[in-house]
């Protein structure tokens, strides 16, 4: 029970860093950017290439989440900004993304061919033991970066007049343009930030992995649903509680149902949770906030 | 005498609108510095279209709009907004999910790496509205729809603009909070600022500004002053307003 708990926490994190990829661009543009998976692909694919060719595994790490971001940045350029320029509230993108997804993830394929590649190696040898459960040091490490960076993201967004733009941008973007916002740089910006979340997600799973091109996809649609149950749309931390919730659930379904069960089990759930509270778990109206708001009345006084 | 001083606003034969459609038709008009001026006119006369333009949240098809010294014609709106104009939207607009002082401060975008020159704009809005103050904190989604109405006015005083845009500060408030608005306004007068008003409201309209311009159907249909309004009882203006 323990140790799917907390190799599910593990996985979990990695969800949680690829759904906040997608809430932090969401969150400006409106835009899903369903080529998420695939812009964690590449940073795992050139991690991997640059180790191959005899470079340090920091530098290799730092290139492999450098071309994450100029990827991302690329695919608010290509698929997502003349989309928006043509129409603010049209749903181009949804098609305009998922190509730029298959183009990357097939270009990738090209490049360096379908099968794996060996990633290097972190942490190598180290281990955690919790009772009878055992973590290795690598999923010690994504659980630390993941919440590291969840909160430091979310103390940016709440303490910093970039942050708070950013709130402003998500509510009225009109209204931000208003008082001075330049909307498509800070678009920009959130979409380099999603290239940063998505490649560190993906040098974190790496070594699990390895390095193959069509990695992007899977990890894309378990990013994806952890915004969704968690409420990343309205929160962006709230896609790291959902990436957690799935892995512990996608683990628990392979211990306690059956070996593949997490490929459609956490469907179920995505499906159940947003019948129940369709704007996620821990977004701001949704169940996990109406409950704490109920067992503590006095709170909305304080605020 | 306005008209000879240096405009604040000059627009030209100004066409702009949604769409493929127009919704103002060769508009002209002219703001002189520290005159305060109010558009009026029946729903749908296109007044809010013409503070939208000025502002650059649609863009005109033909014309041009002058601010100060800036042709801000085709200009982004965060352009203008970076001291040319500032605006206080028709159902104020805040920005809900953040507090008062928040909402003041991000109207002071571009003046962010001066922080003593944001503080001085940030006293002076609460010299204006003390219960800003008070509700400095609080998050703008709990305050009243006047309160709510001071954060939109403090929020387009912060970037401290050639020309301040109003678009119905009085409606939906009640008389207490639209006398506070009303008197805030003549305060700005007092203090020099250039303003175009758009108000349903006749009287607040000849309290506060000197001129009179009178849309219908996307038109200016007529232009007068305060004192001739007054003078005539109100008659021209009633006639177009119905």
């Amino acid at each position: 029970m323990l140790q799917f708990i907390l190799s599910g926490i593990a996985i979990g994190a990695v969800y949680g860093l690829i759904g906040m990829a997608l809430a932090i661009s969401f969150y400006v543009t409106r835009v899903i950017n369903f080529a998420q998976g695939q812009i964690m692909m590449i940073a795992m694919m050139i991690t991997a290439t640059a180790t191959a060719a005899g470079l340090p595994t920091a530098v290799a790490l730092v290139l492999g989440i450098l071309s994450a971001v100029i990827v991302a940045v690329l695919s608010y350029y290509i698929a997502v900004k003349p989309i928006l320029a043509f129409n603010r509230f049209s749903f181009g993108w949804l098609v305009s993304t998922l190509g730029f997804a298959v183009i990357v993830e097939n270009g990738a394929a090209y490049v360096w061919g379908p099968t794996s590649r060996p990633f290097p190696q972190m942490l190598n040898g180290l281990s955690l033991h919790l009772g009878n459960a055992v973590l290795t040091g690598q999923q010690v490490l994504s659980i630390a970066v993941a919440l590291l960076l969840a909160a430091f993201f979310e103390l940016v967004r709440k303490r910093t007049l970039f942050g708070k733009l950013g709130v402003a941008i998500a509510a009225d973007p009109e209204m931000a343009s208003a008082v001075g916002a330049n909307t498509s740089l800070v678009a920009v910006v959130a979409f380099a930030i999603s290239g940063v979340f998505a490649g560190i997600a993906g040098v974190l799973i790496g070594p699990d992995t390895f390095a193959n091109p069509y990695l992007g996809h899977t990890y894309g649609i378990f990013g994806f649903i952890a915004m969704m149950i968690g409420g990343g749309t309205e929160r962006p931390v709230a896609a790291m509680f959902g990436g957690l919730l799935l892995g512990v659930l996608g683990e628990g379904a392979n211990a306690l149902i059956d070996s593949q069960a997490s490929d459609w089990f956490p469907f179920v759930v995505l499906v159940i949770i947003l019948v129940v509270t369709p704007r996620g778990l821990f977004s701001g109206g949704g169940l996990w906030e109406r409950a704490w708001r109920r067992a503590l009345p006095a709170r909305r006084e304080a605020a | 005498m306005m008209s000879a001083a240096e405009p604040a606003l000059q627009i030209a034969a100004l066409s702009a609108g949604y769409g493929r459609f127009d919704v103002i038709h060769d508009i002209s008009l002219r703001v002189a510095k520290g005159e305060a001026v109010a558009l009026l006119g029946p729903n749908g006369a296109g007044k809010t279209t013409v503070l939208r333009s000025i502002m650059g949240l649609i863009k005109n098809r033909r014309g041009s709009i002058v601010v100060g010294k800036t042709d801000v014609s085709g200009l982004p709106a965060y352009r203008i907004a970076s001291g040319h104009a500032a605006i206080a939207p028709e159902g104020r607009r805040l920005f809900t999910d953040l507090s008062v002082e928040d909402n003041l401060v991000l109207g002071a975008l571009r003046l962010r790496r001066d922080k003593r020159r944001v503080q001085a704009l940030l006293d002076s809005v609460y010299e204006l509205f003390p219960v800003l103050r008070t509700y400095r904190k609080r998050r703008s989604s709990f305050l009243s729809g006047g309160e709510q109405q001071m954060v939109a006015i403090g929020r387009m005083l912060m970037s401290d603009p050639e020309l301040l845009l109003l678009d119905e500060p009085s409606i939906a408030l009640s008389p207490v909070a639209v006398d506070l608005v009303a008197k805030a306004l003549l305060e700005l007068r007092r203090k020099g600022a250039s303003l175009l008003l758009v108000e349903q409201r006749v009287d607040i309209a000849v309290a506060v500004c000197d001129r009179l311009y009178i849309m219908r159907h996307g038109e200016i249909v007529e232009e007068t002053t305060a004192t001739m309004a007054r003078e005539d009882g109100f008659n021209m203006i009633e006639k177009y307003l119905g």
